[in-house]
């Protein structure tokens, strides 16, 4: 296992070159004037003279060739340097920095009952195979698999907020925000809930809550249908298995079959979707953020990509590589801590 | 769909939308992007200006939502020729400064403040910046780069290293000197006045110093050299100049005279916070704190402003009538903006565009020349379904013009012949063209939008599908590309014809008519060296000058009299020979809660000016 490990991480460093040489070439493709574009206002650029186009490609380096800054940006990244973010107005890293710590809130708050809430609804689903039950949570799923995210969205965001004033946009209030920017408030964590917990301030902790479980909601609904489906099937798979069947038949009662014998079995795909998820969502959920104006890594990608700003698409290549490429061994590890049968090495 | 989705959801849960005044010390300001850079002397955009406007004071302001009456500011006269501060011929404008204005860090104001301010910017003078608005009417040139390479008598790339060090001392001690015989004289202290030294008269310098979103803004001195910009000396200015906008010590920070301060600009939430200047020589802000936040979802906007979050929000115009049936919202149709949609010809197409298919005019194609021929330029003309476009596709939102000058400025004559949609007058332009052998052959050519900007997409259409009503022949393929995409087609002058829009620096009839008619202009010169010929051609309708000296002479008239009717004049012969096509002038539409009050609206100013609101 040990040996599997270091493999896999020394693997990683190559994996992630090999990933951005290949996106780095891609963005080359679009060729020196479009990647110009990118860094001026578009009216600007419209207004722009030959002579000011020449400067401003030598001021950012694009009439280079490109070895040379495929070079640059490897040189510049092993100092910490991943360029200017146009899309952020900040250096990339910052821009990263800034934006992972509401990413990686609205992931620990929709992990929990995603995960809990989804294999719950399979579990109960596959034991009440063909039942009301069962029909129920089935149509249930096919609701959420089936709503495009940007509907379920904006329809949490006019029931939860228009309609009851719940749980409103943004990530804190604007005078929740002041206390936060201020002096006396210490960021411990940059995570707003956990800080406020942390600086003592429980109408903080109830702001950012109020701001966090709309998007929660939006995400949950999308995210149980599609793992109590794969709960579900690999459920009813495992209660056919001849094992279950014996442990029925020695007259065990039927709580201890499910949950001793079948649900620990059936988890297997479930976890390799749920680590998938757990990805998923630390890098960001797009519509969801959009919506709720959650400036988190998902939103952040989506509008670096719409723009060309390929200094910040290559920095969340780069950060999202890395969670992939740990998250798939994490995901690994945890086959074989649930079916010891299953040897890495 | 997702707009149907909406309306939909809208209409349903609308019984539980109720409204009360919200935040009454405070505005909230949805919008759709946040500034590019705070740096007064490399904005260039709106969002931008609109923080800048807020932040800091000019010279002299707008009277309300007048783009030619002008109140003093910082200084505290109008130079006039009448009141004796618009000295020399019109050359030399004198601003007296006004007295007990405070930075916000509490610095006074200085006449120095004021010379600082212009020469920083002027040798900063950053590429794609703004500067070269004040560059032109004081020295004649465009950028400091020209003005340096012939003082030296040496191109830029001969003077300075990669490192932009002087590659000798001779070099240097020329850059220096340039500094005290080109710069400082320009713009000299005298007292308690500023004295700036235009080249020429220029007509249009007291709208250009006028803009509140960035160039005429007045910085202070002593906290720039302190956070790093130039340090006011002739020694080494060139360390500082042309930068690029994150390299600016101003990109995020700022320190105005302004009646609002800035508090934070968080860029992971696009957002602005503002806070009232108590010390604003003009008395303080009604409103204690405004927050300008960039919020890209629609629905999330609108749904702020149903719930009060949102004082203002920006709105697309397909959902005005969703905003017109919310209750405790003001919706203003119709402001006139300062921006033209235009179709442009390029006279001289290169041979490799593969938007012009063989090449020939043989059918399958169109030759790189098509449009020198004044018939294909007015058979387009006339081909153009102008108040169909404005009444069905911008929902009655835009204006039909007769030039690419837009309606409230100088020069503007409603009375002018516009071109409207007439296939037989088309027809006949079409028939002359080429001595008959047009209409005969037919045509092939790709008419291109950028994607997303779906009312240069119809527009493209309408002209395709009118152009094949006049002539089966006449094949035109609407294509769409990227933005950059479209500009970089038209850099290389490979597009035939280009469908662009153009946003006003100034409120003058300069800024558009040399932009799209002079050959040097920023659209002039996409035409070819073919429209060069002809706009230095001398012509008897302007008197025996050529296009180009009219418009430069109508930039020098100081008599508005005089100036309008050159302008009236200029835009005759534009018409006749169908330069460009102007598409419409849009309007703009505004959506703010019924609780916020003084809501002035100016074409020019880049954004709202919170300081006349209260709540």
């Amino acid at each position: 296992m040990t040996t599997y490990i270091i493999r896999r991480l020394l693997l990683l460093p190559l994996i992630i070159l090999g990933v951005t040489l290949i996106v780095f070439s891609m963005s080359q493709l679009l060729g020196p004037l479009k990647l110009l574009s990118t860094y001026v206002d578009p009216n600007t650029y419209a207004k722009m003279s030959e002579r000011d186009i020449q400067i401003l490609m030598k001021q950012y380096g694009l009439t280079d060739p490109f070895p040379v800054r495929y070079g640059k940006w490897v040189k510049n990244l092993l100092k910490g340097d991943l360029g200017w973010s146009v899309v952020g107005k900040e250096p990339v890293l910052d821009a990263l920095i800034h934006r992972f710590p509401y990413t990686i809130e609205l992931a620990l708050y929709a992990l929990f009952p995603i995960i809990g809430v989804g294999i719950w609804l399979g579990v109960t689903a596959a034991v009440h195979h063909n039942s009301f039950i069962d029909q129920f949570i089935r149509i249930f799923a096919l609701i959420g698999w089936s709503l495009p995210d940007f509907v379920w969205a904006i329809l949490v965001l006019l029931i939860f907020y228009i309609g009851l004033g719940w749980f409103p946009p943004g990530n804190l209030s604007i005078w929740a925000n002041q206390i936060v920017k201020s002096a006396s408030f210490k960021n411990y964590t940059h995570l707003l809930t956990i800080d406020a917990l942390l600086n003592g301030r429980i109408d903080i902790f109830w702001d950012a809550l109020r701001h966090i479980i709309g998007p929660v909601i939006a995400i949950s609904w999308l995210w149980w249908a599609n793992l109590l489906r794969i709960t579900r099937s690999s459920m009813l798979e495992v209660l056919r298995k001849d094992y279950v069947r014996t442990a029925r038949s020695k007259g065990l009662p039927e709580k201890v079959v499910i949950n001793k014998h079948a649900r620990k079995n059936a988890l297997i795909p479930v976890v390799t979707t749920a680590g998938q998820m757990v990805i998923g969502l630390l890098t960001g959920v797009v519509i969801v953020e959009m919506v709720f104006v959650r400036t988190g890594l998902g939103s952040f990608a989506a509008t670096a990509a719409q723009q060309l700003d390929y200094a910040s698409i290559m920095g969340v290549l780069l950060f999202t590589s890395l969670l992939l490429i740990i998250g798939n061994l994490i995901i690994d590890i945890s086959y074989a801590i649930i079916d010891p049968r299953i040897r890495l090495g | 769909m997702k707009k149907f989705v909406f309306i939909l959801l809208v209409g349903l849960l609308s019984v539980f939308a109720f409204s009360q005044v919200k935040n009454p010390d405070m505005i909230f300001d949805a919008t759709l992007s946040e500034p590019d850079t705070l740096d007064p002397h490399h904005a260039y955009d709106t969002a931008s200006g609109e923080v800048i406007f807020n932040v800091y004071d000019n010279l002299i302001a707008y009277d309300g939502g007048s783009m030619t009456d002008f109140i003093p500011m910082l200084s505290t006269v109008v130079p006039s020729v009448e009141n004796g501060y618009l000295r020399d011929d019109g050359t030399t404008y004198v601003f007296p400064i006004r007295k007990g204005v405070k930075f916000h860090n509490g610095n006074d104001l200085t006449p120095e403040d004021v010379e600082y301010t212009f020469e920083r910017g002027i040798l900063y003078d950053p590429a794609a910046g703004p500067m070269w608005m004040l560059i032109e009417p004081i020295f004649g040139a465009f950028t400091v780069r020209d003005l340096v390479e012939e003082y030296v008598g040496a191109s830029w790339d001969k003077i300075f290293d990669s490192k932009m060090n002087p590659t000798s001392k001779e070099y240097e001690t020329a850059l220096v000197n340039f500094y005290y015989d080109v710069i400082d004289p320009a713009i000299e202290v005298v007292g308690d006045e500023v004295h700036i030294h235009l080249v020429r008269p220029y007509a249009p310098f007291l709208n250009i110093i006028c803009n509140g979103g960035g160039w005429g803004a007045i910085i202070d001195k002593e906290y720039s050299i302190q956070i790093g910009l130039w340090d006011g000396k002739a020694e080494g200015w060139w360390k500082y100049h042309g930068w690029t906008k994150e390299q600016s010590p101003l990109f995020d920070h700022a320190m105005g005279t302004g009646p609002y301060k800035l508090v934070e600009w968080d860029h992971a939430q696009q957002r602005i916070v503002l806070e009232r200047f108590d010390g604003y020589w003009k008395g303080p802000a009604a409103i204690k704190t405004v927050v300008i936040q960039g919020i890209d979802e629609w629905s999330t906007r609108r749904a702020m402003l149903e719930k009060g979050d949102a004082d203002i929000i920006a709105a697309p115009v397909q959902y005005l009538d969703v905003l017109k049936s919310m209750q405790g919202v003001t919706v203003i149709e119709g402001l006139p903006t300062v921006q033209i949609t235009s179709l442009g010809f390029n006279w001289e197409i290169k041979p490799e565009s593969p938007y012009i298919g063989s090449g020939q005019l043989d059918g399958n194609g169109i030759p790189t020349d098509f449009f020198e021929d004044e018939n294909v330029r007015l058979g387009f003309a006339y081909a153009f379904d102008y108040e169909g476009m404005i009444d069905e596709i911008l929902n009655g939102l835009g204006i039909h013009v007769p030039t690419a000058l837009p309606e409230g400025f100088l020069g503007f004559d409603a009375s002018l012949p516009k071109y409207t949609l007439d296939l037989e007058k088309a027809e006949n332009y079409f028939r002359r063209a080429y001595r008959g052998r047009l209409w005969q052959q037919g045509f092939k050519m790709d008419v291109l939008y950028n994607i997303g900007n779906e009312e240069r997409r119809v527009a493209a259409e309408i002209l395709r599908d009118n152009l094949a009503k006049i002539n089966p022949k006449f094949q035109v393929e609407v294509r769409g590309v990227q933005w950059p995409t479209y500009l970089d087609a038209r850099e290389n002058m490979i597009l035939p014809v280009y469908i662009i829009g153009w946003l006003a620096d100034f409120p003058d009839p300069h800024n558009f008519i040399f932009t799209y008619y002079h050959s040097q202009g920023d659209y002039g010169h996409y035409y070819g060296t073919k429209f060069v010929e002809f706009a230095t051609l001398p012509r008897p309708e302007f008197g025996g000058k050529s296009l180009n000296k009219m418009i430069e002479d109508a930039s020098l008239e100081t008599d508005p009299y005089k100036r309008e009717q050159m302008y009236v004049d200029i835009q005759k012969f534009v018409i006749d020979y169908a330069l460009t096509l102007p598409l419409y002038q849009p309007l703009a539409i505004r959506v703010h809660r019924d609780w916020l009050k003084g809501y002035v609206y100016n074409p020019i100013w880049p954004g709202d000016y919170y300081y006349l609101y209260s709540k």
